[in-house]
């Protein structure tokens, strides 16, 4: 290891690091094993030096050696000082992180075994949703594939009044992409035959990019929100918080067992919502998620109403990066010569 | 306590200084660094019914670190200042603290206490001030007189020195590999 990377070690370590510098040590510890080996080695002596310090900070100093920073001889500096109470601590110590370790471990068993009094599967599914509504409460962007599998049109004479009598026809969903942010802003982008039909909000205005014709915008947050899927059933796939409350108050739980993935993937698991008689919305609701972080990855809505259509569907998350700070603003899905309308 | 968690906490003792490390080199903050190893104790435990004795320990806790670790960044992810490993690299990190702690790497820092004795003057100030008040560089810096980047360079350094300290004291009892 070269100087000039052992320093870039030391700087991620010490949070000095420029993001140029960041990338570049990234870039090395990926390009072989041996490298990132290197970096956990020096990764262990950082942490260790914190346990370390952290301990002898709560006990009378008992220094009476030094290191040379300057030593002409480095090892002379690390002579090893063969006396049998360093020997002792050495033991005493040693044995203290193991104990804090092991007491940290029974203090949570102790915990976990209490809790485990009195669960019911029903329960622990409905304290496993409150686990995920708090996991899925942080404000970040999130990027989904819509794929539609299947549609049921309404039977003929079944059907009363809509408010989608009158409109044009919903542009497909199917293989649509929907990005969403905090603060209800989305845009949902779908292809149609005649080229890409963007819709969206930033939170202060709702807007419209049609394939042809102008660009609509309206302060109307709910103008151009039709097409996302339960937007009229209060389960509005922009804010999937707000989903999953949803799901508390008008579905019934059930939590399907943990499923095992092969190693480094998460475990991942099931939960099943079933709406409740009377109660409006998706018929059933399925959530892939993985166990420990929580992150959902799939969301699959069985009977969903669109419309006067009911549809079977499944989001599935592509990222939780973000697409950009102005990415919800209308601006970024149109040229700049394109007319612009106010509604 | 029954057997199973009788047995997690032996198993977690001996995989927890790797999990450190690894949760350090990615969150880097001590304190949440804390946290975060609190959140992957509790997972282990609470999941210990399904490790696979076939496999190793520390990598199947790797692997719940590495999730403990993902939802931290998640929730930090609205810092645009915090710079972090993308998924390829902290999976790259994940096989290699596994491999170390395999490797049992661990006797060799327990001569840190010992080379630790030895600091003194400033570069013992520098030390408490980063590893106990958890003090970056730049803070560091207000407080004794010297610029950020000089801290870091004095820190590297000092590091470079318990290392080879350790190193010379293993050596000296035959615990070097």
């Amino acid at each position: 290891m070269n100087e000039k990377t052992a320093s870039l070690i030391d700087g991620h370590l010490d949070h000095v690091l420029t993001p140029e510098q960041h990338q570049e040590l990234s870039e090395w510890i990926r390009s072989s094993p041996d490298n990132a080996r290197r970096f956990a080695a020096a990764a262990m002596l950082h942490d260790r030096l914190r346990n370390e310090l952290m301990i002898s900070g709560s006990q009378p100093d008992e220094s009476g050696c030094r290191v040379r920073e300057n030593s002409d001889t480095p090892n002379a500096a690390a002579t090893p000082n063969s006396d049998e109470s360093g020997s002792v601590t050495f033991f005493r110590r040693r044995s203290l992180i193991a104990f804090l370790s092991t007491a940290a471990v029974i203090s949570i068993a102790i915990v976990l075994f209490f809790k485990s009094f009195g669960n019911s599967p029903t329960l622990a599914a409905a304290s496993e949703l409150r686990r995920l509504i708090e996991l899925n409460a942080l404000p970040m962007d999130r990027t989904y594939q819509i794929t539609v599998e299947e549609t049921v049109l309404p039977r003929r004479g079944r059907r009363g009044p809509s408010p989608e009598d009158g409109r044009p026809p919903k542009a497909p969903l199917d293989g649509a992409t929907l990005y969403v942010r905090d603060g209800q802003q989305f845009v949902l982008s779908r292809i149609t035959a005649a080229g890409p039909f963007v819709t969206g909000s930033n939170g202060k205005v709702s807007w419209a990019v049609r394939p042809d014709g102008p660009v609509r915008y309206s302060e109307d947050l709910n103008r151009f929100n039709r097409d996302v899927p339960g937007h009229e059933h209060d389960m509005p796939l922009v804010n999937i918080h707000e989903g999953l409350a949803r799901l508390r108050q008008s579905y019934e739980v059930q939590l399907l067992p943990i499923e095992e993935a092969e190693f480094p993937e998460p475990a991942t698991r099931l939960l099943v919502a079933i709406r409740h008689p009377g109660e409006r919305g998706a018929k059933r609701v399925e959530i892939s998620y993985e166990v420990e972080s929580g992150l959902i990855r799939q969301m699959r809505f069985i009977e969903m109403p669109y419309g006067p259509q009911s549809l079977t569907l499944r989001l599935t998350l592509l990222s939780e990066a973000s697409p950009g700070e102005h990415f919800f603003d209308h601006e970024s899905h149109h040229d700049a010569n394109r007319r612009v309308e106010a509604e | 306590m029954d057997e199973k968690t009788r047995q997690a906490t032996r198993y977690w003792t001996l995989a927890q200084p790797a999990v450190s490390a690894f949760v350090t080199s990615v969150v880097r903050d001590f304190r949440d660094r804390d946290d975060v190893l609190q959140d992957i104790a509790v997972a282990v435990v609470e999941s210990f019914e399904r490790w696979d004795s076939a496999r190793p320990f520390v990598a199947w806790a790797m692997g719940i670190a590495r999730n403990q670790v993902g939802l931290y960044l998640r929730r930090r992810r609205r810092d645009r200042q915090m710079l972090e490993f993308d998924t390829e690299t902290v999976n790259a990190l994940v096989s290699a603290f596994s491999d170390i702690a395999d490797e049992d790497a661990q006797p060799q820092l327990d001569f840190l206490q010992e080379c630790l004795k030895r600091l003194e003057g400033r570069a013992r100030k520098l030390c408490e001030l980063r590893y106990q008040q958890d003090l970056k560089p730049a803070a560091i810096s207000n407080l004794i007189g010297m610029t950020a980047n000089a801290v870091a360079k004095s820190l590297e350094r000092i590091r470079e020195q318990l290392r080879d300290c350790i190193v010379h004291k293993a050596a000296a009892q035959g615990t070097v590999r």
